[in-house]
């Protein structure tokens, strides 16, 4: 049975952060597109987006639980890689 | 009804006749009816509340300016009504503030003005409560002038967790250089004066005398804040910097919202004199840097931060809010080409990212049908600061500046560095409180919007915010839709066809 992992997620170009009700088997391609999806009125949605924890990229194949991700923990997705996230 | 303001009986408004001798020249007289948009043609509509003509009123104006005429403008319902006296119960917790230093002041003048102070304050409670009731007979979202504070509306907990620390908590000598020197003789004191210019300008006599009777006030309490700093800065100059940076940056949350949202996009275009930031620039900081450089202190140690704040915060908090805006008890506005260009140009550094965030509003719109409350709208949950308790929408859109930090077993987020600093100078003091993200996954509020809109947050579908034009802009196109094809109905016949 999968945990929800509520995660603070930051797209580039949007105004607000949002929350993303994560599952512990979610891919994290799946939590970059449910962002991307929740952020929709204010930022179109890009290609080749990426996530970023604590300064790493994250596999986009990788669960949520593989990330190492646990509640309330923040994430940014970016068009493009940028290491120096500010977790 | 006969003793109210806003009655034809009242004699403020009663006719009167006006007699012209018989051999006097020829008068002019302008009378400028001014309304609502709507189509005399149709049945009449509730929602016809559109006053959009409104902003070009300056230049009619203009021109009687330059022929020397004085027109009367003769004006309804919609066009009078302005969001306007939202925190008059924030001043009544000053009246506590003030009686606190009334008592424990260390000083007979201080204790005195403190008093006064506290009459002031009671005073600036019950004017707007009195003026905005007697708007909730057209509009239920004036009663919540009333009850805003009382609520658990989310700009409700940001208001009370600033001011119930400042004005309930606080010991005189906090209380006096947060609210006395800090808000009051570096955001409000000249705030209200060039607010009630403004509202002059803009032809609006009770908000302009209501918010001048209040200045003089603020210029009378400002006047204990100088006094106190001087003697603080002379006996703990690290305590006393202390309290100027943690009360500047928490204050400019609120103000920046506040006015920031005002100034910039809920003024008319015709009626603005200047940007919020160069208000900022003009009247705040240059007297208040003077100020605070005069006792020998610093400018706070975040004013790289401030400076970047100045030029995204209240854009990036209208913009999330816009597309939250039932969450709020006020309406909001989509600025338009013009708005955006004067945007562009008196914020060269933040609107190139802002901006794409508005052309993505515009699409929702176009995609959307009009006069739809959830058009445009988000439905995720919205994170919060930990310490001001506002939306996380610091730094920039690139770049939001949130900052995360575990402290014992609970994690906490903070929208900028200044936030986390003020909740680590003090832990024991914030550390107890839930944002309302917390509350949400505590199960102590519910996680859908349409609950958290009426159960938690106290509003209705009459109360909640919308778009004042409920998306029908002029400049907003939408693509044809193709018509229908009714079950049953005959096929269009295809020309084409021999």
């Amino acid at each position: 049975m999968s945990v929800l992992v509520p995660l603070y997620g930051f797209l580039e170009g949007d105004t607000i952060g949002l929350i993303v009700l994560a599952h512990d088997d979610d891919p994290i391609a799946r939590v970059i597109a449910r962002l991307q999806h929740s952020a929709r009125w204010r930022v179109a949605g890009f290609e080749n987006a990426r996530a970023f924890h604590a300064g790493r990229e994250l596999d986009p194949e990788q669960t949520v639980a593989e990330a190492g991700l646990s509640a309330l923990e923040r994430i940014d997705v970016r068009s493009a890689g940028d290491p120096a996230d500010a977790s | 009804m006969r003793d109210s303001a806003f009655s034809p009986a009242h004699p403020a408004l009663a006719a009167q006749r006006v007699r012209v001798p018989v051999n006097a020249p020829a008068t002019l007289f302008v009378v400028v009816d001014t309304e609502e948009e709507f189509d005399w043609s149709a049945p009449f509509s509730r929602q016809s509340t559109s006053v959009t003509a409104m902003r070009h009123i300056g230049r009619a104006q203009r021109l009687f300016d330059r022929f020397s005429i004085v027109p009367t403008y003769v004006v309804d319902y919609p066009v009078a009504s302005q969001p306007e006296g939202v925190v008059p119960l924030a001043e009544f917790a000053a009246v506590i503030g003030n009686l606190r230093a009334a008592r424990f002041a260390r000083d007979g003048a201080w204790r005195t003005t403190a008093a006064f102070g506290a009459l002031d304050e009671l005073r600036h409670t019950h004017i707007p409560l009195a003026l905005m009731h007697e708007l909730v007979r057209w509009d239920r979202q004036f009663d919540w002038t009333h009850r805003f504070y009382h609520s658990n509306n989310w700009v409700a907990i940001a208001a009370r967790h600033c001011f119930d620390e400042l004005l309930l908590t606080a010991d005189p000598i906090e209380f006096a250089i947060g609210t006395n020197f800090v808000f009051e003789t570096g955001f409000t004191n000249l705030q209200f004066v060039a607010l009630s210019a403004l509202a002059r300008d803009a032809g609006d006599p009770m908000f302009e005398t209501m918010v001048k009777s209040i200045q003089t006030d603020e210029a009378r309490h400002a006047q204990i804040g100088r006094a106190v700093l001087e003697i603080l800065v002379k006996s703990d100059r690290e305590y006393a910097q202390r309290l100027v940076d943690k009360w500047f940056w928490r204050t400019w949350h609120l103000f920046s919202v506040l006015t920031g949202f005002s100034m910039d996009y809920l003024t008319p275009l015709s009626a603005r004199r200047a940007s919020f930031k160069e208000f900022i620039e003009e009247w705040i900081l240059s007297q208040f840097l003077e100020v605070i450089d005069a006792y020998g202190l610093a400018r706070p140690w975040y004013w790289d931060t401030f400076t970047t704040s100045l030029d995204h915060y209240h854009h990036m908090v209208y913009a999330s809010a816009y597309t939250y805006r039932t969450t709020v008890w006020f309406d909001f506005v989509v600025p338009g080409p013009q708005e955006r260009a004067w945007l562009a140009q008196k914020y060269p550094a933040s609107w190139p990212a802002l901006a794409p965030v508005w052309e993505r509003i515009d699409a929702g719109w176009r995609e959307s049908d009009p006069d739809l409350d959830f058009a445009a709208h988000g439905s995720a949950i919205v994170t919060f600061c930990d310490m001001c308790q506002f939306v996380l929408s610091e730094g920039t859109p690139a770049r939001n500046s949130a900052q995360t930090l575990v402290r014992g077993d609970r994690k906490y987020i903070f929208c900028s560095e200044p936030c986390r600093w003020i909740f680590e100078s003090e832990p024991e003091r914030y550390a107890g409180h839930r944002d309302v993200v917390k509350r949400v996954l505590a199960g102590e509020a519910p996680g859908n919007l349409a609950a958290i809109l009426t159960q938690y947050f106290g509003l209705t579908q009459e109360t909640w915010g919308r778009d004042v034009q409920r998306g029908n802009y002029d400049w907003l196109v939408r693509p044809a839709k193709p018509r229908p094809i009714l079950p049953g109905a005959a096929e269009a016949p295809d020309e084409r066809r021999p």
